[in-house]
C-alpha cells in the first residue's frame, strides 16, 4: 500500500501505519476533511484517527503528491471530481465548485478527499464462467447495487476470457472503460491484470467507445460497466448486430426491477442477453443470489 | 624585482576588470536564457500537458549552460520522495545564483514564481509564467543598459587602477 501512504505528509503517514497496521487488506476508504479528524472505513466497522487531523498545509501536500507538482494537469478530473492513481485506486475529490456557463468547470478549494481502495479479486469469477459459455461465450448481464462488486466480477471474467480457461481458448476482448474502473488506466497503461487479449479504451464514453472498438480493435467480445442510457442500449444493440458477444453491467436489484426501466426492458424483452447474474449486498463481495437464462429461469 | 611585481599586480587588476565586464555582458544573455527556459516550460505546459518534472527535463535538454543545470538539478531531485517543491526549487536557485551572472532581483522573481508553479489551472499558471516573463524583461532591459554604460569602462578601469597605484607605489 505504499502508493497510498505515500500521499499523506510525514505525520499522518505514522498515524496511518501505526492504526491500520497489517488491517490493509480490510480497508475500503480513508476520508479526509478538512480539520476534521481522518476516518478509516473497514469492511465492517468504521473508525476515526483522532490524532490526525489535517491541515490546509497537509491537503496541499497531498494534492501536489497527486497531482505530480503539476494541478494544470489535472482539468479533466478536477472537473469529474475523481482521479486515478498508481495501483488502480481511485480517489474522490470535493470542495468548492466553480461553474462557466453553468457547467462545472473545476473543483477550486479541494477540502474533502475520499481515498476508495482497489480491490483487485482475481479468481471471482471462475467459478461462474461455465454458466457464460456454451459453444461460444453468451452475452450477459451483470445486475447489482453499487458496492456488490460488479466491477470486480466484470474484470476478472475479461481476464478470464482473454487469458482461456480450461478447454477454452483465449478471446479477443475489448474493455470500453468509462470511468477508469475497471482497467484503472493511468496515461492508458492498465493497473489492474485483465489477461492477455484484452485492449482498453480508457475515459471513453461508452456509446462512442464500443463503435470505436468495434472498427479498430475487432474485438470478440466486448466489455462495458453499467449501462444505462439510451445511446448505450442503441450502440449495445448495434455492437451485437456487428456479431460481437457483449458482457455489462447494470445498477439494480433484482430482475423484476429491471423490467420496469424502459431503455433495459427492451434489451430483456428482445432476448437481448442469455444470461443474467443478479449480485446480492448482504453476501460477501463477488457472491450471487441467482444467475437465470434468456427467459430469465433461474438456472443456479 | 620591483618591475615583476608590478607586472603581475597590473595583471591582476586587469583581470578583476574583465572579469566584472565579463558578469555585464553574461547577465542578460542569461536572463535570455532564463526566459527562454520559461516559454519552452510554457509550452510543455500548454501543449504537451507534461508533468513538471518531464517539462524540466525537456527543458534541461534544450537550455545552455547555466540553466541547463538548473533545470537538470530539479529533475533529479524531484525524484527523491516527499519532498517539498518550494524547497527542492529554493536550492537549485540557491545554486543557480552562484554558478550564474544572475541579480538578486532576479533570484526574486525566479523564487516568486517557483512559489506558483504547479498549484493552479492552464489558465492561471500560464499568467503566471508571463508575469515572470514581464519582469525578467525589465531586468533585463536594465542588465543591457548598465552594459551598455560599464561594461567597456570597467575594462578599461581595471588596468587604469592598477597602473595607478603601481605608479603610486613605484
Amino acid at each position: 500500500m505504499e502508493e497510498i501512504i505515500r500521499l499523506f505528509p510525514e505525520g499522518i503517514q505514522h498515524e496511518l501505519n501505526s492504526r491500520i497496521g497489517n488491517r490493509w487488506d480490510q480497508l475500503q476508504e480513508i476520508r479526509l476533511r478538512l480539520n476534521r479528524p481522518l476516518e478509516l472505513i473497514f469492511h465492517t466497522k468504521q473508525e476515526w484517527l483522532n490524532q490526525a487531523l489535517p491541515n490546509k498545509l497537509d491537503f496541499v501536500h497531498i494534492i501536489n503528491q497527486l497531482s505530480e507538482y503539476s494541478l494544470y494537469r489535472m482539468e479533466e478530473e478536477l472537473r469529474e471530481g475523481y482521479m486515478t492513481i498508481e495501483g488502480g485506486h481511485r480517489v474522490g475529490l470535493a470542495g468548492k465548485v466553480n461553474t462557466l456557463n453553468g457547467a462545472v468547470k473545476a473543483i477550486q478549494f479541494i477540502t474533502f478527499l475520499n481515498i476508495r481502495i482497489a480491490k483487485e479479486k482475481i479468481g471471482v469469477a471462475t467459478k461462474i464462467m461455465p454458466y457464460l459459455y456454451h459453444q461460444g461465450y453468451l452475452n450477459t448481464l451483470i445486475v447489482g447495487a453499487p458496492q456488490t462488486g460488479k466491477t470486480t466480477l466484470i474484470r476478472d471474467i475479461a481476464r478470464i476470457i482473454s487469458t482461456g480457461w480450461k478447454n477454452v481458448p483465449a478471446k479477443k476482448v475489448g474493455v470500453i472503460d468509462e470511468r477508469s474502473e475497471i482497467a484503472a488506466s493511468i496515461k492508458g497503461v492498465p493497473q489492474h491484470d485483465l489477461g492477455l487479449r484484452t485492449d482498453v479504451m480508457d475515459a471513453c464514453p461508452k456509446a462512442e467507445g464500443m463503435m470505436m472498438m468495434i472498427r479498430s480493435m475487432s474485438p470478440e467480445i466486448l466489455i462495458v460497466d453499467e449501462i444505462g442510457g439510451k445511446k448505450d442500449v442503441d450502440a449495445l444493440l448495434e455492437a451485437l448486430n456487428a456479431g460481437v458477444v457483449v458482457v455489462c453491467s447494470v445498477h439494480g436489484q433484482t430482475l423484476e426491477e429491471l423490467k420496469k426501466r424502459p431503455t433495459i426492458q427492451a434489451l430483456i424483452n428482445q432476448r437481448i442477453f442469455h444470461r443474467y447474474l443478479i449480485l446480492d449486498s448482504t453476501l460477501s463481495l463477488g457472491r450471487f443470489r441467482g444467475i437465470h437464462d434468456a427467459e430469465g429461469k433461474r438456472m443456479s | 624585482m620591483q618591475w615583476v611585481g608590478a607586472l603581475l599586480f597590473i595583471c591582476t587588476t586587469t583581470w578583476i576588470g574583465f572579469e566584472w565586464s565579463n558578469r555585464l555582458a553574461n547577465r542578460p544573455k542569461h536572463i535570455r536564457q532564463v526566459k527562454n527556459a520559461l516559454q519552452i516550460l510554457e509550452a510543455e505546459m500548454m501543449y504537451s500537458q507534461l508533468p513538471l518534472q518531464d517539462a524540466f527535463h525537456t527543458i534541461k535538454n534544450q537550455t545552455p549552460f547555466p540553466i541547463h543545470a538548473f533545470f537538470d538539478r530539479l529533475y533529479k531531485n524531484m525524484n527523491q520522495e516527499s519532498k517539498d517543491f518550494g524547497i527542492v526549487w529554493q536550492n537549485s536557485l540557491d545554486e543557480l545564483m552562484d554558478i550564474s551572472c544572475l541579480g538578486n532581483n532576479e533570484k526574486e522573481i525566479l523564487l516568486q514564481f517557483g512559489q506558483t508553479l504547479g498549484q493552479h489551472d492552464f489558465l492561471q499558471q500560464q499568467k503566471h509564467i508571463q508575469l515572470a516573463a514581464s519582469h525578467l524583461d525589465r531586468e533585463l532591459e536594465d542588465a543591457s543598459e548598465q552594459y551598455q554604460k560599464y561594461g567597456k569602462m570597467t575594462k578599461s578601469l581595471g588596468v587604469l587602477c592598477g597602473l595607478f597605484i603601481v605608479l603610486l607605489l613605484l
